[in-house]
């Protein structure tokens, strides 16, 4: 081992006679690299799973508007829109809000279709009879019921609606599902007493991708009053909810990025008396500037890189092996219930790259600066 | 007489044009021989370190020339008068300057690191050296956990590990007893017929009154108040 080997394991050893000072500097670096990472896995997480869900999503939804609000939709609208060229499949939706005062919470019910009947993230099956009802995991955990118990609804003439559970949506979609309560359409009709010729909204699938946009403008010129919705903006929307830079996640992360900077600040601004002596010492026995500088960025390097990888392993275990227990409440906040969500573990190489380079980077050369003052000073002059 | 180091009407000024400067040296002009043991004299304040440390390299001359083995040094880059301190040059500082929480072995090598020299030549070269000034047996230990004269030893290790051509002591007896300081003085005087030129500043009789003293060069108030070859 020769000349820049031999400065590294001299850094490893520095590193370990200063081993309070440089493992409470790890400690704190660590906490913020896992903060900063936790909501950049967490958002992603989200991100992720939603859009995966998303993926079944019709290519339009057509919404009825009345003065600027979303209005029940005619079924003869599926008539006309099966006229216009390039719409493919056409289907009405119902569903609606129902606000439960036994557990003071919001449910969306909602009829089941025939797409529903595939999709795979439940447990018992779909509803098949008025008196049958599927749940999501939030409102099963709400309510204390499982398959196969009696669920009642209160109606609008304080009467109410008695459904058997016949199924629970699981953990996996309760990003989606956590406040769902799956109806038939007859029940679910039934229940809001909607006029037999409206639905809340209409999906509709378009032949070519490419020509979603066109299709939607057709509808509107045929139907000034919809409002037809792109599956497109959907994932736009959805995608600046989970987003990173978006609002209160925005305010977290530059936080936490505030907390780093006042740290590396701290780090930048000064030596102590000691270190500064040592490198008067190491140049007076021949060791030049870049020689101390090598040595001081080895030792940043290895707190840095150390407290960065511990810091995305505990973020990686917050978020998902203990479903992110400090953050989901706050990302969550736009459901009525919060889904018992267990974020799958998507990772974005690139955004830990851009962390890399935003945390690593500052902390190593905060740290090669004031030495490199002290190193290019006469060392009689740092010794003093 | 062949110099292996002179100076030229050599001043140094610390904190020029602020309120608190101070002329620590002013027009020093002197010749260090080679092979020999010369002593900077004269009582704290003469300005005896701070022409020790510019001799060696430490830090530049406001004013003046310094040569060193025929070049002059006080305009050179750093990189280059590093070269010069580290190939012609050990130190043995007033408080040792050892590292602390360093072993003896980590300290006496630590010149070297930076070199490209082999380890084992390292390791022989330490043994070596540690063998001379009686370390041996304390070659893993913590050189804050040494007396004073052990210390003091390691510092003299550490000067020689580089096999320098000029040693330069900065009051070497200022906190050893009679007895550790007549050890020193018989380490240097074995180094001095070995070859090696020894400067010393001090303030100690100890030293200065020795008989195999060869030059004398007396300070007072940061000028040279008198050169005494014996």
């Amino acid at each position: 081992m020769k000349g820049n080997g031999r400065i590294i394991e001299y850094a490893l050893s520095t590193l370990a006679r200063r081993k309070f000072k440089n493992f409470s500097v790890a400690a704190v670096f660590s906490v913020l690299i896992a903060v900063l990472s936790s909501i950049l896995f967490l958002t992603h997480a989200y991100k992720t799973e939603t859009l995966k869900l998303l993926d079944n999503s019709p290519a339009i939804i057509l919404q009825n508007m009345s003065g600027g609000r979303h209005e029940l939709i005619p079924t003869e609208y599926i008539k006309t829109l099966s006229g216009i060229a390039g719409v493919g499949q056409i289907a009405p939706r119902y569903w609606g809000y129902y606000y439960d005062s036994l557990t003071s919470a919001n449910y969306t019910l909602m009829a089941v279709d025939e797409g529903m009947q595939d999709v795979k993230l439940i447990e018992g099956r779909m509803p098949q009879t008025d008196t049958e009802c599927a749940v999501g995991r939030g409102v099963a955990d709400l309510r204390q019921a499982g398959l196969k118990d009696d669920f009642f609804l209160i109606t609008g003439a304080e009467q109410s609606v008695n459904l058997k559970i016949v199924g629970i949506f699981t953990a996996n979609s309760a990003i989606l599902t956590n406040d769902l309560v799956v109806m038939t359409k007859d029940g679910l009709v039934k229940f809001f007493n909607m006029p037999a010729d409206r639905a809340t909204d209409i999906t509709i699938e378009v032949n070519n991708p490419a020509e979603v946009s066109m299709v939607a403008r057709k509808i509107r010129h045929a139907f000034p009053n919809s409002r037809p919705i792109l599956k497109s903006e959907l994932i736009r929307t959805y995608d600046n909810i989970f987003n990173w830079r978006g609002g209160i996640v925005l305010t977290m992360f530059f936080g936490a990025i505030a907390a780093f900077m006042i740290f590396v600040w701290d780090k930048a601004t000064g030596i102590n008396a000691q270190e500064r002596q040592e490198i008067g010492i190491l140049k007076a026995i021949g060791w030049e500037t870049s020689d101390v500088l090598t040595l001081k960025f080895w030792e940043g390097a290895v707190v840095a890189i150390c407290s960065f990888f511990t810091g995305l392993i505990l973020a990686y275990v917050h978020v998902f092996y203990f479903n992110a227990q400090f953050l989901a409440p706050v990302l969550k906040g736009w459901s009525v219930l919060f889904p018992r969500f267990e974020p799958m573990p998507y990772i974005d190489i690139y955004q830990i790259f851009v962390l890399f380079f935003l945390t690593v980077v500052p902390y190593v050369a905060a740290g090669v600066v004031p030495s490199w003052k002290a190193a290019i000073s006469d060392p009689d002059v740092v010794m003093r | 007489m062949d110099a292996v180091i002179r100076t030229e009407g050599v001043s140094k000024v610390f904190n020029a044009g602020l309120a608190d400067e101070v002329r620590a040296i002013a027009a020093v002009s002197i010749e260090i021989p080679r092979g020999r043991i010369t002593v900077f004299k004269g009582p704290s304040g003469s300005g005896k370190t701070t022409l020790l440390g510019l001799i060696g390299c430490m830090s530049r001359p406001t004013e003046g020339k310094i040569f060193v083995e025929g070049k002059d040094v006080a305009k050179l880059p750093e990189r280059f008068l590093t070269n010069v301190r580290r190939k012609t040059f050990g130190f043995i500082f007033q408080h040792f300057n050892l590292i602390r929480g360093l072993t003896v072995r980590e300290n006496v090598m630590l010149p070297l690191y930076p070199t490209d020299i082999d380890g084992r030549q390292m390791e022989r070269r330490m043994e070596e050296i540690l063998d001379k000034l009686d370390l041996t047996a304390k070659r893993a230990v913590k050189v804050e956990k040494l007396s004073g004269g052990q210390q003091q030893r390691v510092a003299i290790a550490r000067a020689m590990i580089n096999e320098p051509a000029v040693i330069l002591a900065d009051e070497p007896t200022a906190h050893l007893d009679t007895k550790l300081s007549e050890d020193f003085l018989n380490i240097v005087t074995t180094l001095n017929i070995d070859g090696k030129t020894i400067v010393i500043a001090t303030h100690d009789p100890l030293i200065y009154d020795k008989p195999y003293i060869d030059n004398i060069i007396e300070m007072r108030d940061g000028a040279v108040k008198e050169t005494a070859p014996l």
